[in-house]
């Protein structure tokens, strides 16, 4: 099937077995690949109310038709699950090789089942499928283990792997590979952990088959091309996210504190020039990438190397913990790689930790001695590696998540917990920017930003203004830009170069013989959005309205200090948004889609 | 007295389309940015001389000052 | 006219494998370019790719004198006549002179198409004299 690596690769772990059947292509048309492949899987082969750490749950690791191929960036891979975190939908976007080596094995979805009654890692090497012994790697650090399996079985090889993270099923661990990318939201990592696969290691050496190679080369040119040639390129690749970190100081974006505000009085210190001067070496590019973002980082410090760290990171592990040093923020970034765990939700949690001690929620004997104020890099350092090794009553604690650790403690700190749907929220301060807390409140995995971002628009629109047309931009964003999760190829190139996104259609018809417009692929996105949306529905009774709103924090506290200081978006505004919100998307009052909005999509879901 | 200000993509809205614009040193940037009433929260990232500068820093002559805008975010 | 590169400029990302493989084969396959990309990870963080010199030390060993110059003055491998002896990698300097019977039935090596360059986002790659 031209375009696709043409088979399903199925790994039950439980009874050691491997077995490849043909990519349906009927799936392709209808999904398309990646995310779309995901939730297709996930759907039909994952029993209604399976715990999400049973034997039930499958991991399912999917390319799309651009993974892989001369597309800017086709080095995304989609890894769906039901998620330990959340009891809902989890599907992590990871980029760097490995979706390359898994198109290249001859391999669309690799679909993990079962659970190995020891520790194993999963060899791929074109046709030969293995499930080899890992107890010399589990207990190991993620990189530890990805240098260790590259020295055994060739550079050419492509690892992803969990950390002690992972293994001890905290409930954010992430997956690991090429040194510093993730599948990094919604415990992906907790979920292989809890299979005891410590490790997918991977090589394709076949060639994916195209429908017109000679337009394929024509129209992978033109789109790299108009990447290199785009106006911000160099100054982008140059400073990668990081580039937002100053922007979002000044607009009162970057979370402070645990959110308590949107800019950070040390912002200086952690933003992008200072980081490119101070611990940058190289640019690191995920696969296929004109334009990369990845910067990797040397800490003399701390004598270590990392991946990063990339503006998400700086938020949570740096401003929202007070931290304002970019090379401890790094440190705090390489130990979340290593230890397997996603440095958003860790750096989420730990910043909600601090504000309890801070307030006397929490004191030294909950903190297991630790002097837990916000700012203190060394308590900090200690919170990430307790959580990872569930090591004593703090590391118990934060290891469940920021939802179920204010549970636990209660004393009014759910109030501050920031999270969607159980889900720590990413990055972005939204007292006041009424699209963007939409954007937080409505993600199909809990309070993410990169399925729709809307901050600019906030600006251009007037951030507390409560309109149709910011409800209809962010359906609009949801629509489309997890399409490019769909087709295997990053979103940044359209994101930060603003090339013309129909570069992709000619690209895709030459790869696949399939023409398609973005309209057609924003149907294949609404579809799938309310996929997973009846997937929460499915999986949690009860699921509805309530489930959308977003930390209190953004509605009852106006921060204090930095530029939004006194504003706040009001209650009435939040269920405002959500009633025009479903409306638009033909939900019910509830927030469930109608069973004419099904039907107009041709969706079937059994949800009793 | 004289320095030089390029903004990229939609940031040239601001200055009829044009690439570059001349603007007089002395002023800080923020001014310079108002007088073209572009509102300065949208300008993402300035550089002088390929180094990043506030929006406070006084324009000096011979500057080239390039303006970026937030296109989409993460 | 060779091709050039500067690996500290290098982001790994194989771009140019992909174009490669594209132009010598009219394949898509990153494992059948000629190019050599060997990353130095997770120390000391660094890239290093090594590209043909076109130094002409693989057509001065080929016994069936199968590696020619083309009209760009670039040595390719004519696969026709290649015999797969293997004689031209071991002379080759750069470690980018290719025979993987499993992938391909000639040797490989840089023909100057020039698809690299054109892909390569950070102007590691670069054509001069």
């Amino acid at each position: 099937m031209n375009g696709y690596g043409g088979s399903i690769l199925r790994v039950n772990l439980t009874d050691n077995k491997l077995t490849k059947e043909p990519t349906p292509p009927e799936l392709a048309r209808d999904f398309i690949g990646g995310r779309g492949f995901g939730i297709y899987h996930l759907l039909r082969e994952v029993p209604r109310g399976a715990d999400p750490l049973g034997p039930e749950n499958k991991l399912i690791i999917s390319s799309g038709p651009l993974s892989g191929m001369l597309s800017a960036g086709g080095g995304k891979c989609d890894w769906t699950t039901k998620s330990p975190l959340t009891n809902g939908y989890a599907s992590a976007s990871m980029g760097g090789h490995f979706t390359a080596e898994m198109k290249y094995a001859g391999i669309d979805t690799i679909i993990l089942e079962g659970i190995s009654p020891t520790p194993v890692y999963l060899l791929i090497d074109d046709n030969k499928l293995q499930l080899l012994d890992a107890s010399f790697l589990w207990g190991k650090g993620a990189i530890d283990a990805e240098v260790a399996l590259k020295n055994k079985h060739g550079e050419e090889f492509q690892i992803a792997a969990i950390g002690p993270g992972g293994e001890n099923l905290v409930p954010y661990a992430c997956v690991n590979h090429d040194f510093g990318r993730q599948a990094g939201r919604g415990g992906v990592g907790t979920v292989m952990g809890q299979k005891k696969l410590k490790a997918i290691v991977i090589r394709g050496t076949k060639s994916v088959p195209v429908a017109d190679a000679q337009a394929y080369r024509k129209a992978g040119i033109d789109l790299y091309r108009a990447c290199i040639e785009a106006e911000g390129h160099d100054e982008w690749t140059r400073y990668g996210t990081t580039i937002v970190t100053s922007w979002c100081d000044e607009v009162g974006a970057l979370p402070t504190r645990n959110f308590s505000a949107g800019s950070f009085e040390d912002g200086k210190n952690i933003y992008g020039p200072v980081m490119r001067k101070e611990i940058v070496i190289t640019d690191k590019g995920c696969f296929g990438c004109p334009c990369p973002c990845g910067k990797y980082s040397r800490s003399r410090r701390y004598g270590t190397y990392v991946e990063g760290p990339e503006y998400e990171t700086i938020g949570l592990m740096g401003s929202n913990l007070g931290i304002g040093d970019i090379e401890a923020v790094a440190e705090a970034n390489r130990l979340a790689d290593d230890l397997g765990l996603d440095s958003i939700s860790a750096g989420n949690t730990i910043a909600w930790a601090m504000e309890c001690y801070e307030k006397g929620m929490l004191t030294q004997e909950d903190t297991d001695g630790l002097d837990l104020r916000f700012g203190n890099i060394e308590a900090a350092f200690a919170a990430i590696k307790k959580i990872a090794y569930r090591e004593g009553k703090l590391g118990q604690l934060l290891a469940q998540g920021v939802k179920r650790a204010a549970e636990q403690i209660g004393k009014g700190s759910d109030k501050f917990a920031i999270h969607v749907k159980g889900m720590e929220q990413s990055a972005y301060a939204t007292h006041n920017a009424t699209a963007m807390l939409l954007a937080y409140m409505t993600c199909d995995v809990g309070a993410h930003h990169n399925r729709s971002w809307a901050i600019t628009y906030d600006l251009q629109v007037g951030r507390d203004k409560v309109v149709p047309e910011k409800v209809a931009r962010i359906i609009w964003l949801q629509n489309f830009r997890p399409m490019f999760d769909v087709l295997g190829s990053c979103r940044l190139q359209w994101v930060e170069l603003g090339i013309d996104r129909d570069l992709y259609v000619p690209l895709l018809e030459a790869v696949t013989g399939i023409h398609r417009t973005w309209e057609d692929l924003e149907a294949v996105g609404d579809r799938i959005w309310n996929l997973t949306r009846m997937y929460w529905v499915r999986e949690n009774p009860g699921f509805g309205r309530s489930w959308d709103l977003p930390s209190p924090r953004f509605y009852e506290e106006a921060p204090k200090t930095g530029a939004t200081a006194g504003q706040i978006t009001n209650y009435e505004d939040v269920q405002c948004l959500l009633d025009m919100y479903y409306e638009q998307r033909g939900w019910d009052d509830n927030g469930i889609p109608t069973p004419q909005t099904l039907q107009k999509l041709n969706i079937a879901v059994q949800t009793h | 007295m004289t320095a030089t200000v390029r903004p990229y993509g939609i940031l040239k809205e601001y200055i009829n389309h044009q690439n570059e614009t001349q603007v007089a040193a002395g002023q800080t940037i923020r001014q310079a940015i108002q007088s073209f009433r572009m509102p300065p929260e949208v300008v993402a990232l300035v550089l002088v001389n390929d180094e990043q500068q506030d929006k406070d820093y006084i324009i000096q002559d011979g500057d080239y000052i390039k303006l970026l805008a937030v296109i989409g975010g993460g | 006219m060779r091709l050039y590169v500067d690996s500290a400029k290098c982001s790994g990302c194989r771009a140019c494998l992909v174009a490669c493989s594209l132009n010598l084969f009219n394949e898509s396959n990153p494992k059948k370019a000629a190019l050599n990309l060997i990353g130095h990870f997770p120390a000391p963080g660094v890239y290093e790719m090594k590209v043909c010199t076109q130094c002409g030390n693989c057509a001065a060993v080929c016994p069936t004198e199968c590696i020619k110059l083309n009209e760009r003055g670039a040595y390719y491998v004519d696969f026709a006549e290649c015999t797969l002896c293997e004689a031209c990698v071991a002379e080759c300097p750069e470690d980018v002179m290719y025979v993987r019977v499993e992938l391909a039935d000639a040797a490989w090596k840089c023909d100057l198409c020039g698809d690299c360059v054109q892909v390569c986002g950070t102007g590691a790659l670069w054509i001069a004299d």
